[in-house]
């Protein structure tokens, strides 16, 4: 087994570094395929050691010692237990299926291989990061996604700045930068948990710091579980550092697909389910109940942004936020196996719209505003289908115990906030699921129904290559499905994350509390198709009043933060360096070097060369010294 | 094996010597060859050096005057041995990257005298031998600013020389002192270091003596405040004169605290954390900040530097085995990532005879070596895991956490600060579309600057992914250091700060 954990984490790394050896010449459709089968091996190798996992028990490898100082020990060690081969199964499929499409989507692009060294290289990174044993291995993957991704928005490079109004994220490389300082930010607070661990558990290692929180104050607890998840915000862009994912959408959609729907952005979701007995903790509950509160918040939060929004992949963008909001909300509140189950099927449907929208895309050459698409699903019949399946999956359409991935996974989130007698968040959740339903299905019915607005533009939409729909098929079929693994996959994860269980009372009233929740999703549904499936009637007045350019200018907050942090940051800078660097503390240097040869060049006038001067200075000094020898004395005496 | 520091030593002086009657033509290779030989006897030191043993190696003992106690006493533990195995490396890269073609034959020959005083530097064991060599080391120095540098070259190599030899008479003041007490209490001279370690001093003494040394390790480093002669050195030197300075001769400093500061006054250094720990953030903000805000590439690197530094001193000052390893390897990571950085610069002055970022952009589609090898640097300048970066400045961070968490989240700020100015520089100089139209025929990296570089980028990843073979050495020596502070110190306060590390403990 040992070298399967090997393979399924190193066959990423062997794809990235072949296509980085042709990184610089011309398209060479091998790297596509050799990058696309390596993932797929990975995704082998995952899914056997699942059956292993389930079957036999976790896989413990410890590779060699990377970093050792003082008392600090920290390994290369790979922990394939139910929590990370969840990951991994999900991470390599999506990724398989992205690879594949890549080889179609970026066909035409001259940087076709250095996009799959990319793609493969956050593919591994993101494999060391839910396989590693230990905190700082985490940090690596974690800070290892951070680059690729980096790397990934700023593909496009070579464009250049735009306004705002033309460009919300002005451009592919001020958005990379974005997303990595912001990134930043939060691991500086993962960093401190880190430390905060290390001294006083004396280790990083998940069994060993796990082992020893029982004996840890309760400070130290809540230190180490705020600053943790400060790190979690970060990557899974909570709010305040939300603005950069939507931003990252300047990156091309495959890397929208996979790492800012599918993997990277679940990265914070993920430590808290893998740090999940620091978070059960009593001493932390209020963390916990942080965590699920912030997330309930950013879950309405983002689908606000998303219901006036023209963009279609920032609709999705903003979708993926709201659905990391439920995520957290589940893992605050306890039901980590939920927050994973939710996760995984999450990463289906999302990655499926995701590339559906490429296609889209794809077709519109390059378009983005469905205001100006319009009656697609006559030329696009496929990827009509799979935008349609994704977004009921994500409205979480279904009844009775039949119904898509996301019927199963958030519903289940918001019954447990009905258990947990959070009655507040739990209204927010059901309410949010009816905007998810409305703005998932406003963009289907504006790009897919309705008059063709599109040939205003003189595009000639197509739909997209064969095989590329073919690999689409596995995330659609899962998209589906998913769901009815759910009782399954409960008895898979709970064998090492807490089991949850509703009281009584929920379990008796679930199924209206259900109802409820797919009234509103239909609801929401009902309205997108009564006001968008006939086509685009713009209401000038509404989008001139003051609550929808509140949302569609996302509450103002990338110019706020523009305005409060990075001009003043700026302008400080500018005055650290011209005013204080060069005229306080470089002037004062320079005149301290002044005065000294001032005084040399003044007192060099003694220097006259007439010997009764000299003989004058002579006596003049010696009755100073004798004064002074005087005073002294006297002084000494008066003492005594 | 004996002896084997003296030729590390002489053997650059002579073959420096021999230089003035090479051919022009051929001094390029000659000094190639030498500088190898050279880098090939530090790796020598390396294979023959002990590394289960944490205390000197490959002793010379040999009294010169030893009516005052002066010898030439030389050796080298691990905190010692990389830092000169990482001056024979730059010298070597520096002279491969050389593109001057004036006085080329002084240039090779002042920088093989500059070896000889940087070598010395790190391996005296003997107060006046260190303060010899540090301060020869200035003047080759001075030469290259002075002669090859820009054009207010005579103004920055004159600031350079006066304030660091200011800072350093002060230190030769306390050194002087130091050997008066041991002359005073012992009834005979001793410049030998490890005489004074043994030395316990009042401590009154001890904090007068510790800011004497602080003073002249400070401005090498340089410290906030007394760093602007860095920028101006930085500024007019040549290319090769950064390389230098940034990778080794700043090194002189936070060497200095480790060899004589830390194991001299264990309780000054202890008193004092927080002053210098506060003057350190400053260093790390600030000159971030004063980095950010640079319109000149070299610039922005040379702040860069000190805001590096400010790390490398919060970690020498974390009085545990942590951080102080921490900031050892953060020296090295600091060399060779800052020497590489200059010799990016260099390439690209060398071509547009300019530095300003507003003269670039989209260089990334023209020079995709360049972007590559120059991205991979800047990933190991803000530290990325599995760069040479990220290791001494995650364990520098982790080793001053436990002396204060608040300075650590402030001077941890360098990550973040680190990334904007050098991704704004980054993205500047390097994304959106070519502007300028001089810069769309630039010719990529050719086989002499890849034939230093690489070198350089294989050094990041391998000791980014497997550190242990360097900091293991280091780490004993640093753990016997820390144990022999604890035990020296007087106050209270000092032997609780200090931390014995575990195995350490167990020894004794």
């Amino acid at each position: 087994m040992e070298n399967l954990v090997y393979i399924a984490l190193f066959a990423p790394l062997a794809g990235s570094l072949f296509a980085a050896l042709f990184g610089m010449s011309k398209k060479n459709i091998i790297t596509g395929i050799v990058t696309s089968t390596l993932i797929f091996i990975s995704f082998v190798a995952s899914a056997i050691l699942f059956s292993h996992v389930m079957t036999v028990g976790p896989v413990h490898v410890r590779m060699m010692d990377w970093i050792m100082a003082g008392d600090m020990l920290i390994p290369f060690g790979f922990l394939v237990d139910q929590i990370s081969v969840t990951m991994m199964t999900v991470v390599t499929l999506v990724s398989t299926v992205v690879h594949i499409y890549s080889n179609g989507y970026m066909d035409h692009d001259k940087s076709f291989n250095r996009f799959f060294s990319y793609l493969s290289a956050f593919v591994f990174s993101m494999m060391v990061l839910v396989m590693s044993d230990n905190f700082l291995g985490l940090f690596i993957g974690w800070e290892g996604v951070g680059v690729c991704s980096w790397l990934l928005i700023g593909f496009w490079y070579h464009k250049e700045d735009v306004s705002r109004e033309v460009n919300p994220s002005i451009s592919p490389s001020w958005a990379a930068n974005e997303a990595f300082i912001m990134n930043r930010i939060a691991d500086l607070g993962m960093l401190v948990g880190i430390f905060i661990l290390y001294w006083n558990v004396g280790s990083l290692q998940y069994d060993v710091v796990f082992a020893a929180l029982p004996n840890l104050s309760d400070g130290i607890l809540v230190a180490a579980a705020v600053a943790l998840f400060i790190g979690a915000m970060g990557k899974s862009a909570q709010f305040p550092l939300h603005t950069w994912l939507t931003d990252a959408m300047e990156g091309p959609t495959p890397v929208s697909a996979l790492i800012h729907a599918a993997t990277m952005v679940t990265a914070g979701v993920f430590l808290v389910i893998r740090a999940n007995p620091l978070y059960s903790m009593e001493a932390v509950h209020w963390v916990s109940y942080f965590i699920a509160a912030l997330g309930t918040f950013v879950a309405v939060f983002a689908a606000s942004m998303a219901l006036v929004n023209r963009d279609l992949k920032r609709i999705i963008a903003f979708s993926t936020l709201s659905q990391l909001g439920y995520m957290f909300a589940a893992a605050g509140l306890g039901a980590y196996w939920i927050a994973l189950f939710h996760l995984a099927a999450h990463a289906f449907f999302k990655a499926l719209l995701f590339l559906g929208a490429g296609n889209v895309m794809h077709a519109m050459d390059g378009e983005l505003d469905i205001f100006k698409m319009g009656g697609l699903k006559k030329v696009m019949r496929w990827t009509y289908l799979y935008m349609g399946v994704a977004s009921l999956a994500l409205s979480g359409i279904g009844i009775a115990g039949i119904g898509f991935a996301g019927y199963f996974s958030k519903d289940a989130i918001i019954e447990v906030a009905f258990n947990e007698h959070t009655y507040v968040l739990w209204t927010i959740l059901v309410l949010t699921a009816g905007l998810t339903a409305f703005y998932s299905f406003r963009q289907v019915f504006l790009t897919f129904h309705g008059n063709e607005r599109y040939h205003a533009l003189g595009i000639h939409p197509h739909e997209m290559y064969g095989y590329v729909l073919v690999a689409l098929s596995p995330l659609a079929i899962l998209a589906v499905v998913a769901g009815f693994y759910k009782d399954w996959f409960e008895h898979f994860v709970t064998k090492l994350l807490p089991e949850y269980h509703m009281s009584e009372h929920t379990h008796h009233i679930a199924w209206i509390l259900g109802l409820l929740v797919i009234a509103f999703a239909v609801g929401g549904i009902v309205l997108a198709y009564i006001k968008y499936n006939r086509g685009l009637k713009r209401n000038e007045k509404l989008e001139r009043s003051f609550v929808y350019r509140l949302l569609s200018n996302q509450y103002y907050i990338p110019i706020f933060y523009e305005k409060t942090i990075s001009k003043p940051y700026a302008a400080l800078s500018r005055f650290s360096w011209g005013t204080v660097d060069q005229k306080v503390v470089d002037a004062t240097v320079d005149g301290i070097g002044k005065f000294i040869k001032t005084t040399g060049d003044t007192t060099r006038k003694i220097q006259t060369g007439n010997l009764s001067d000299y003989l004058r200075w002579m006596a003049g000094g010696a009755l100073l010294l004798v004064a002074i020898a005087f005073v002294a004395f006297k002084l000494s005496q008066g003492a005594h | 094996m004996d002896g084997i520091l003296t030729i590390l030593l002489f053997f650059p002086l002579l073959a420096g010597l021999l230089g003035f009657v090479v051919n022009k033509d051929s001094i390029r290779a000659y000094g190639i060859a030498v500088a190898s030989i050279e880098f090939l006897l530090s790796l020598w030191l390396w294979m023959s050096f002990d590394v289960t043993h944490a205390g000197f190696q490959f002793v010379e003992n040999i009294p010169l005057v030893s009516d005052f106690g002066i010898s030439y006493y030389v050796g080298v533990d691990g905190i010692s041995l990389f830092i000169i195995i990482m001056a024979t490396l730059m010298t070597l890269i520096g002279i491969i990257a050389l593109n001057i073609k004036k006085d080329i034959k002084n240039l090779i020959i002042t920088l093989l005298f500059l070896e000889v005083a940087m070598v010395g530097v790190f391996i005296s064991l003997d107060a006046i031998l260190f303060y010899l060599f540090w301060e020869f080391s200035l003047v080759p120095m001075l030469y290259i600013i002075g002669a090859w540098g820009g054009e207010r070259r005579l103004y920055a190599a004159i600031k350079f020389f006066l304030y660091t030899f200011t800072g350093s008479l002060i230190m030769l003041v306390g050194m002087l002192y130091v050997a008066y007490v041991y002359h005073s209490v012992s009834g005979s001279w001793s410049f030998a270091i490890t005489d004074w370690y043994a030395l316990i001093l009042p401590l009154d003494v001890e904090k007068w003596l510790f800011w004497a040394f602080f003073l002249g390790f400070a401005i090498k480093v340089p410290m906030f405040p007394f760093h602007t002669w860095l920028p101006y050195a930085h500024g007019q030197a040549p290319t090769v004169g950064s390389v230098i300075l940034a990778a080794v001769l700043l090194k002189m400093g936070t060497y200095g605290f480790i060899r004589f500061s830390l194991p001299m006054f264990p309780d000054a250094s202890v008193l004092y954390i927080t002053p210098v720990a506060i003057l350190a953030i400053i260093m790390i903000i600030y000159t971030a900040m004063v980095a950010y805000a640079q319109e000149d590439m070299k610039q922005t690197i040379a702040y860069s530097s000190v805001s590096h530094m400010g790390v490398i001193i919060i970690g020498t000052f974390a009085m545990n085995a942590e951080g102080i390893t921490g900031s050892v390897f953060l020296m090295l990571s600091h060399g060779i990532v800052s020497g590489a950085l200059f010799l990016l610069v260099g390439s690209i002055y060398d071509r547009r005879h300019t530095k300003l970022m507003s003269e670039f952009g989209g260089l990334a589609s023209v020079m995709p070596k360049y972007a590559v090898i120059y991205g991979i640097m800047l990933m190991a300048s803000v530290g990325l895991p599995l760069t040479i970066g990220f290791v001494g400045e995650y364990l520098s961070l982790a080793g001053f956490y436990k002396i204060s968490p608040i300075m650590t989240v402030l001077a941890g700020t360098s990550i973040i600060l680190g990334a904007v100015y050098m991704l704004n520089l980054y993205k500047r100089s390097f994304f959106g579309p070519v502007t300028h139209e001089a810069n769309a025929t630039l010719n990529d990296l050719d086989g002499k600057e890849l034939a230093a570089l690489v070198p350089l980028v294989l050094i990041v990843v391998w000791l980014g992914v497997y550190p242990k073979p360097v900091l293991v050495p280091i780490d004993n020596s640093v753990k016997a250091l820390t144990s022999f502070m604890h035990e020296k110190a007087q106050t209270r306060v000092a032997k609780a700060t200090i931390v014995v590390s575990k195995k350490n403990k167990e020894m004794k």
